[in-house]
């Protein structure tokens, strides 16, 4: 009987080691799609090695029960996105948005939704180049962001199938993303394209909107949420067509299960970011956010898996226990980085990192159930970390560092993301009251000695600043 | 046709039961690497990264879709006992088996990193899956319990056994799936996917009977075990499997590699359930002419690509050392001109 051990963060090894503890009945006890031939996914990180992702062999894992169900739900995204079509479900691509169109998605029976331009992590995963030199080829070359990734997968056809449809968001998303798409069009898919207006902060110069704010204090002109509903009520439209279903009970009930996920995920990083000790380690705390957007393609075991999650660090706290050590330093994480293995070193440097903008805080915010859901959609998106002013972006950090919760913010940058090169100068110049370190992510074998001595240095920085 | 698709990724499809750009091709090169490499098969199997950088020359030669970590299926009886001679220009012979020497009760599990030659196999995976690993899937045969039981033992006396004394075969039996599933373990971890191999439960070497009782439980217990890490698992057993072909199924392997076998019956009986790996001759590979070769392979993979859940075009047995390069370049020219599954 395999029984939690002191939270700790173990490498590839040590989780095989531990694997033999499983029994056979707890391994086929979690399934998705509830298919026992090849729903399994409690497999340890070594056999997603055997499959190609090579960074495992150097990462560390929480060698929790919950951390191995979630990592191999995670890496199984792709055969299961396979698995779907084959059993007849339908497999829709919601590209650009990050976390809106797939509640509407959901809303329809066996209809899954994914976000293609996730596979950003699939080279540093596999340490490989092979995805960005084909998008190279085919045309979004090496200063374009690693979403580029998602171009070589459409191109293909091995690492998701062929959607039944594609949402594409553009106007006030990434713009390099906005470009990969079109070169995706220009293979012969055809997206639905759907606009995202940018959320204008200054109520001066346009006098004639009316404003509102969202849940979360942000301003926004009332109009932009009317437009969000009619872009909304598109891809409404067009999965009623698809599918030749129109119940919008349905519609309702996907923003609950929505929220009951953002609820838990909540309380999870209030709990991980708040507690004395860290309870869980900052790379799947990463992973358990992104997964809000879609729940890595079965949203129904992805809560499940988040639950238990959930109770997993909810004892830890309780015990007083931790993964990292009592003194490391708390820091901000800004933009999401693409190699895993950077939360895994900035951790073993010294850090904790207690507050995240990954781009995705749209994904993060309940959805209001107490209103009509389209503009509930509305209103939850313009909660959105893009599509604003970068002072509303990061003013929950700068929150925590005025508190004194934040030591140190640390930027990670993309060659080639726009919103990167823009921001991060402005992130410097607002969080100047604590060391900042903005880094810029290298491909794929690309952390260097001097990139680890950077980040030491930033840590031996907040160290000194806090004696 | 261009391909889209790395050895890896087209690997990756057919396991999923999707069908790839064309069919995976994986004739059994293993020791014939070396030749390609112009390297003494002895430091082939002596050394880790010697049998590394030929398997990676044989793969830049024959742009293959796959990596063969293998020499010959003694490794595991040598590691518990089993004393063999080592020529500088062939494969190990067996010298004397160990329970000439031991009882059954006194041979020790092998520890793979340590003992023997299985630390070369670990350290060739190590080396190829950090060169190619991103690219090509990395096969690392594993004798099964069967043939490793055989190599401990007296062959003759060991036969005779499965009749008199099968009780004593099924305490070897456990033993070497023991050890089988030690080596699988440091297998897994070095990144390689285990095949299993029972050359000597070949029909040409014991009965459907004795494969059934002896054979047969010790494959299947091995596969289970690798299923715990929802590996796919492929089988291989040489020669006439033909009698045996419906005990297959009970395996339980995902992909069945086959030698001595009429391909349009194997996939008439497995192929709803199994992938089909195979199977031409080797002998011809060896000594038929290019432009026979050619023909064949092409009459092969056109049948085998009819296969349900997916087909390997594969030679049925190891490619010969000594076999022409030219003749390799045309099985698998042959098996890229027909083999495709996408338009």
């Amino acid at each position: 009987m395999f029984k939690d051990l002191s939270p700790k963060k173990i490498n590839l090894t040590e989780w095989s080691h531990q694997f033999r503890k499983i029994s056979d009945q707890i391994i086929k006890k979690y399934k998705y799609y509830g298919n026992q031939d090849w729903g399994i996914y409690l497999s340890p990180p070594a056999t997603f090695m055997v499959y190609g992702a090579r960074q495992l062999k150097r990462l560390k894992f929480d060698n929790s029960f919950a951390a191995l169900r979630l990592w191999g739900f995670v890496f199984n995204e792709s055969e299961r996105l396979f698995r779907a079509k084959q059993v007849g479900k339908k497999v829709i691509a919601t590209m650009g948005d990050l976390g809106t169109i797939p509640v509407i998605v959901m809303s329809f029976p066996d209809c899954i939704p994914f976000y293609p331009e996730c596979i950003w992590w699939t080279p540093f995963f596999n340490e490989s180049f092979i995805l960005l030199d084909m998008a190279t080829k085919l045309g979004a070359p090496e200063p374009a962001c690693f979403s580029r990734a998602a171009l070589a997968a459409f191109y293909k056809k091995a690492y998701f199938p062929k959607p039944d449809l594609i949402f594409a968001s553009t106007g006030a998303s990434c713009d390099d993303y906005s470009c990969i798409m079109q070169l995706i069009e220009g293979l012969g898919y055809n997206p639905i394209w759907i606009e995202i207006p940018f959320r204008r902060k200054s109520r001066s110069y346009f006098v004639a909107d009316d404003y509102e704010h969202t849940k979360c204090g942000i301003d926004y002109p009332k109009r932009f949420e009317t437009y969000l509903m009619s872009e909304y009520k598109k891809v409404w439209q067009n999965m009623v067509e698809f599918t030749d279903i129109n119940n919008r009970n349905y519609l309702a009930k996907s923003i609950k299960n929505a929220n009951r996920l953002r609820k838990l995920v909540e309380n999870i990083k209030k709990l991980s970011y708040e507690a004395e000790l860290a309870p869980f380690p900052g790379l799947e705390l990463m992973v358990i956010e992104f997964g809000n957007l879609y729940g890595y393609a079965d949203f129904d075991e992805w809560t499940d898996i988040i639950e238990m999650v959930y109770e997993t660090i909810s004892e830890r706290v309780q015990k007083g226990e931790g993964v990292l050590n009592p003194d490391a330093l708390p820091i901000a994480w800004v933009t999401p980085s693409p190699d895993p293995y950077l939360l895994n070193l900035v951790e073993d440097l010294g850090c904790r990192i207690v507050a995240t903008e990954y781009v995705i805080n749209q994904a993060l915010v309940e959805i209001e159930e107490d209103i009509e859901p389209f503009q509930a959609l509305a209103r939850s998106f313009l909660n959105a970390s893009l599509i604003g002013s970068t002072e509303q972006r990061v003013r929950r950090i700068i929150e925590g560092v005025e508190h004194g919760r934040i030591s140190g913010v640390l930027i990670t940058n993309m060659l080639g993301c726009s919103h990167c090169a823009m921001e991060t100068r402005l992130i410097q110049q607002m969080l100047s009251k604590v060391p900042v370190l903005s880094i810029d992510v290298p491909a794929p074998f690309g952390i260097t000695e001097q990139l680890k001595s950077r980040i030491a240095a930033f840590v031996e920085t907040i160290r000194c600043a806090r004696r | 046709m261009r391909e889209t698709l790395t050895p890896r990724e087209r690997f990756g499809l057919l396991v999923i039961d999707e069908k790839p750009d064309r069919c995976n091709i994986i004739p059994l090169v293993t020791s014939h690497a070396a030749e390609i490499a112009r390297m003494k098969l002895k430091k082939y199997y002596t050394n880790g990264e010697a049998m590394a950088r030929a398997q990676i020359a044989a793969i830049e030669e024959y742009g293959h879709d796959a990596i063969s970590i293998f020499s010959e299926v003694g490794i595991i009886a040598e590691a518990m006992g089993s004393d063999f001679d080592y020529p500088d220009d062939d494969l190990p012979v067996i010298k004397r088996p160990a329970l000439t020497k031991k009882n059954i009760e006194d041979i020790k599990i092998p520890v793979p990193k340590r003992d023997k030659r299985l630390p070369v196999y670990l350290e060739a995976i190590g080396y190829a899956y950090q060169s190619l690993g991103d690219k090509v899937p990395i096969l690392a045969y594993v004798p099964a319990p069967f043939t490793t039981g055989m190599m401990l033992s007296d062959p003759n006396t060991f036969l005779i056994q499965t009749i008199r004394d099968p009780d004593h075969i099924k305490k070897i039996m456990e033993k070497s799936l023991q050890a089988a599933i030690e080596f699988c373990y440091d297998i897994i971890d070095a990144g390689a996917l285990p095949i299993i191999v029972d050359p000597l439960a070949s029909s040409s070497v014991i009965s459907p009977k004795a494969y059934k009782n002896f054979a047969l439980p010790y494959e299947r217990a091995l596969i289970d075990f690798l299923h715990r890490y929802d590996l796919d698992i492929i089988l291989h057993i040489c020669g006439n499997t033909e009698p045996i072909l419906d005990l297959l199924l009970e395996t339980g392997a995902d992909l069945v590699s086959l030698d001595q076998v009429d391909l349009s019956l194997a996939i008439e009986k497995l192929s709803k359930r199994m992938r089909i790996i195979g199977n031409f001759d080797t002998s011809k590979i060896a000594f038929s002419s290019p432009e026979e070769i050619m023909e064949e392979v092409k009459n092969m993979v056109k049948r085998g690509i009819k296969s349900k859940k997916g087909y390997i075009a594969s030679t049925g047995c190891e490619v010969p050392i000594k076999t022409p390069p030219e003749n390799v370049r045309t099985f698998i020219n042959a098996a890229k001109e027909v083999g495709w599954y996408w338009e």
